[in-house]
């Protein structure tokens, strides 16, 4: 069950790895990397073996923004609702930093809006089936 | 009905009114009925101001000993209801007043899952009605012949609840029941008239909800398992209903995004009902974590709506109410790095739904901010004073600050003293004491905009011993003063830009940094990056502060685009070289052991290796090497950039007697291992390999 665990953890953190770079690869200027980058996704690919359950409960889903949204938190108890509003608090920060991080890195910190635009679309393109994604301003299950 | 409680109730009371009917129909019909074996009843119309009843028609059979009555309206005060029927099976309609048993009650063809007891005996003036839900909940109401109504409510559930509003459409009911998941209550409702003792009118309600869970769609306010006590005491006055009330939180936990709430909590409270608002006079909440908490409110009826407060808070435990209350509804993303401690009071002023005004006060409190890396970050207190703010007007703010510290460095004691307008912020110069010099912050205005809390400063360092500096740092001592002049600082939420010059004097020349940037300042991704320019340093000082033989001479370094996360450099392009001059150049056979060590076996080579046994020092000419760090890798090259025909490039050209040169062949070092040679050299004074 624990090797389970730790193999269902590894997937999700390659899933994750797999969706940050599609995204990056999705434009040629978005292919960078630097400490202050690297030191992100590693935060964020941590904090995935937390979100990943949460993501396919529905709890959260992946909004049109770049950020991730606590969708519906009934379906999280009580006691760990307030958890979960703060890592996805914690994750936005992360993301809204690697957003400004690539811009910086291209030296171009004005395409902060378009990089999380692209990166966005790409999150949501890359969620897998059943996690639930934000499409026209709805939420929808993939 | 609360702007007139008196008409309503002091003498023509509903159930008295129904008595009275009741007994007007059996004075004149109950001989008849002994006489007959049965009885129909036409009645056009019962008007009262508080009700109403339209085509009453009423069938008794003495026979059968049942009672059908219907009624095609029905009005109760606002409320009103079409088609009644009432069909009770086992009747009696006699001198002692109407019994009926097992009645059932139908409204507009639906018949209601509940069975109905009751008995009026109107010579007695009582009257008792029990109706019995399907649930096995029971609701009891009685009035006795001094005008004393007794409602009781037994194992009431959800679902009874819902029989009940859809039966009596009471105000707010649907949009409560649209969020009640679960729940039961039990209560005891009294209202008994003045008179017999009693001087006025009184209401006393006495509930326990137990195992109550309630929830939006989208989860963020939310309780399951909810006990709640409910006392709760009103009289009529000419201004409303006065009220006072005790509800106690026993059981059960609660969501109200962001809030995690448990139970505990008791609510002691007094006011008055008006038409349209609920007025509460007094008011006091026992939470844990504060010593006292008082407020007075003014709360719509219609939409619950805060239209006035004003709250006073005392001996608040900052160690409690930062991780439960503030951290979750100012910083979410921190919630674990932000630590708090000491007491403090607050005041709010609400007028018209609208913020007028809100003061706290900090009594000893610290705050700090844990690195995102798990390093000590930065954190300030104890700390007291008081800071005010005002709708509109300007105010004060005054803060002792005992102390704090950033990382390994202590701060002494401060003032801060700000002008607070609307969302801005204007501070007096604030002078932070740092080791022996000072940190002086002038001019800092913060403004709260769309993207966050913006601020400029001009920030000078006043000079600090390099000796303290280095020694608080746990580096090897320097010495030398550090100073700094940043007239132009800007701090967003993603950066601190610097304009200006921090200098450090050191080994008898200084390093300049400019061009200065925090970037991502509060994050995991937080790291710096500036300009450096290092002029004369004495190579003798920096050779042995460093323990690494002997060099003397000085050096000239350029560093630009200096990037450093945690503190590591990241990135630069970095050269150094000789300082122009004249002056004693010598090299230590030890030093040069050193800087070959660097380069790891094979990667350096000495020349003249012969006689390096042989001399204590040697003479050089000029020493120097470029490195341009990226990923990982020091790119290098040798003195003003060179690059000789077979790769090697030279760091040291020997000059005078015996002289020697250095060279290096390997231009590409992994920037972690020459770090950690670099380390190894200092602590260990490793013996180098030569080849």
């Amino acid at each position: 069950m624990k090797a389970l665990t730790k193999l269902t953890r590894w997937l999700a953190a390659m899933a994750l790895g797999c969706m940050l770079a599609f995204a990056v690869h999705a434009q040629g200027n978005l292919e960078v990397d630097s400490p202050a980058i690297s030191a992100l996704k590693a935060s964020m690919q941590k904090r995935h073996a937390q979100l990943a359950p949460l993501y396919a409960s529905g709890a959260i889903g992946f909004a049109t923004d770049g950020s991730i949204a606590l969708r519906d938190a009934s379906l999280l108890p009580l006691a760990q609702r307030g958890g979960a509003s703060a890592l996805v608090a914690a994750e936005n920060a992360d993301r809204s930093a690697l957003y400004r991080e690539i811009a910086r890195a291209n030296q171009h910190p004005e395409w902060e809006v378009d990089i999380r635009n692209t990166f966005a679309q790409r999150w949501i393109d890359r969620a897998q089936a059943g996690w639930w994604v934000q499409r026209g301003g709805a939420w929808v299950k993939k | 009905m609360c702007s007139q409680p008196e008409s309503f109730w002091r003498r023509e009371t509903l159930g008295r009114a129904l008595a009275f009917a009741l007994l007007a129909l059996i004075a004149l019909f109950a001989p008849r009925a002994h006489a007959v074996e049965g009885l129909r009843l036409a009645i056009g119309d019962i008007s009262h101001p508080a009700l109403s009843a339209n085509d009453i028609q009423l069938e008794f059979s003495a026979a059968r000993s049942t009672l059908e009555v219907h009624i095609a309206r029905l009005r109760l005060g606002d409320r009103s209801w079409r088609e009644l029927h009432l069909s009770c099976p086992q009747a009696s309609l006699s001198a002692q007043g109407v019994h009926c048993s097992g009645a059932q009650l139908g409204v507009h063809g639906r018949r209601l899952p509940l069975v109905l007891d009751f008995h009026a005996d109107p010579a007695a003036s009582r009257v008792a009605v029990e109706l019995r839900l399907s649930s096995g909940a029971q609701v009891r109401l009685s009035l006795d012949d001094e005008g004393r109504f007794e409602a009781v409510l037994a194992r009431l559930g959800l679902e009874d609840l819902s029989v009940l509003a859809s039966l009596l459409s009471p105000p707010g009911a649907g949009e409560l029941l649209r969020y009640l998941t679960r729940g039961q209550v039990n209560a005891r409702l009294v209202w008994e008239p003045e008179g017999a003792g009693r001087a006025r009118d009184s209401l006393t309600l006495t509930a326990r909800f137990s195992e109550l869970a309630f929830g939006t769609d989208d989860g963020l306010r939310a309780g399951e398992g909810l006990g709640l006590a409910v006392e709760l005491a009103a009289h009529p006055t000419p201004a409303g209903w006065g009220w006072q009330a005790q509800v106690a939180w026993e059981q059960g936990e609660a969501y109200l995004h962001p809030l995690y709430l448990q139970a505990g909590p008791v609510l002691d409270a007094a006011g008055v009902f008006h038409a349209e608002q609920i007025e509460i006079h007094k008011a006091t909440l026992a939470l844990e974590g504060v010593a006292q908490l008082a407020f007075t409110a003014r709360i719509g009826r219609a939409d619950l709506s805060l239209d006035d407060l004003a709250l006073s808070l005392s001996g608040g435990d900052l160690a409690i109410l930062g991780p439960r209350w503030i951290t979750p509804l100012l910083a979410p993303a921190l919630v674990e790095r932000l630590h708090f401690g000491g007491q403090i009071g607050a005041g709010l002023e609400i007028e018209d739904g609208r913020v007028q005004a809100f003061n706290v006060v900090f009594d000893a409190a610290e705050l700090s901010l844990a690195a995102a890396d798990g390093g000590r970050g930065f954190g300030f207190g104890p700390l007291t004073g008081h800071l005010p703010w005002l709708a509109g007007s300007s105010s004060r703010a005054r803060l002792q600050v005992q102390g704090g510290y950033w990382e390994a460095l202590a701060l002494g004691a401060f003032d801060v003293n700000a002008m607070l307008q609307g969302q801005q912020a204007s501070f007096e110069t604030m002078r932070i004491p740092l080791l022996d010099g000072m940190l002086v912050l002038d001019e800092v205005e913060l403004g709260r905009e769309s993207e966050g809390w913006l601020g400029r400063a001009s920030v000078a360092v006043e000079p600090v011993s390099m000796r303290l500096l280095t020694q608080a740092l746990g580096l090897p001592s320097m010495a030398g003063l550090l100073s700094a002049s940043l007239p132009g600082v800007r701090v967003s939420p993603a950066e601190i830009t610097f304009d200006g010059a921090l200098v450090m004097s050191v080994f008898d020349g200084y390093v300049q940094a400019t061009q200065l940037h925090v970037r991502e300042p509060f994050g995991v991704a937080s790291h710096v990056r500036a300009d450096l320019e290092a002029r004369h340093l004495d190579l003798a000082q920096l050779t042995e502060t460093f323990s690494f033989g002997s060099i003397t001479g000085f050096v000239d370094a350029d560093v630009r685009g200096l990037e450093l996360v945690r503190w590591r450099p990241t990135s630069f392009d970095a050269r150094l070289v000789s300082s122009a001059g004249d002056y004693r150049r010598r090299i230590s056979q030890r030093a040069v052991q050193n800087i070959s060590a660097l380069g790891g076996a094979g990667a350096m080579a000495v020349l003249q290796r012969g006689l390096l046994g042989l001399f204590d020092t040697f003479g050089y000419r000029e020493l120097g090497f470029q490195c341009v760090l990226a990923g990982g890798v020091c790119l290098m090259r040798g003195i003003d950039g060179s690059e000789r025909a077979d790769g090697s490039f030279q760091i040291v050209r020997g000059g005078g007697i015996p002289a020697l040169d250095v060279i290096g062949y390997n231009r590409r070092v992994d920037w972690d291992e020459l770090v950690g040679r670099i380390q190894r050299v200092i602590d260990d004074n490793v013996t180098p390999e030569l080849h």
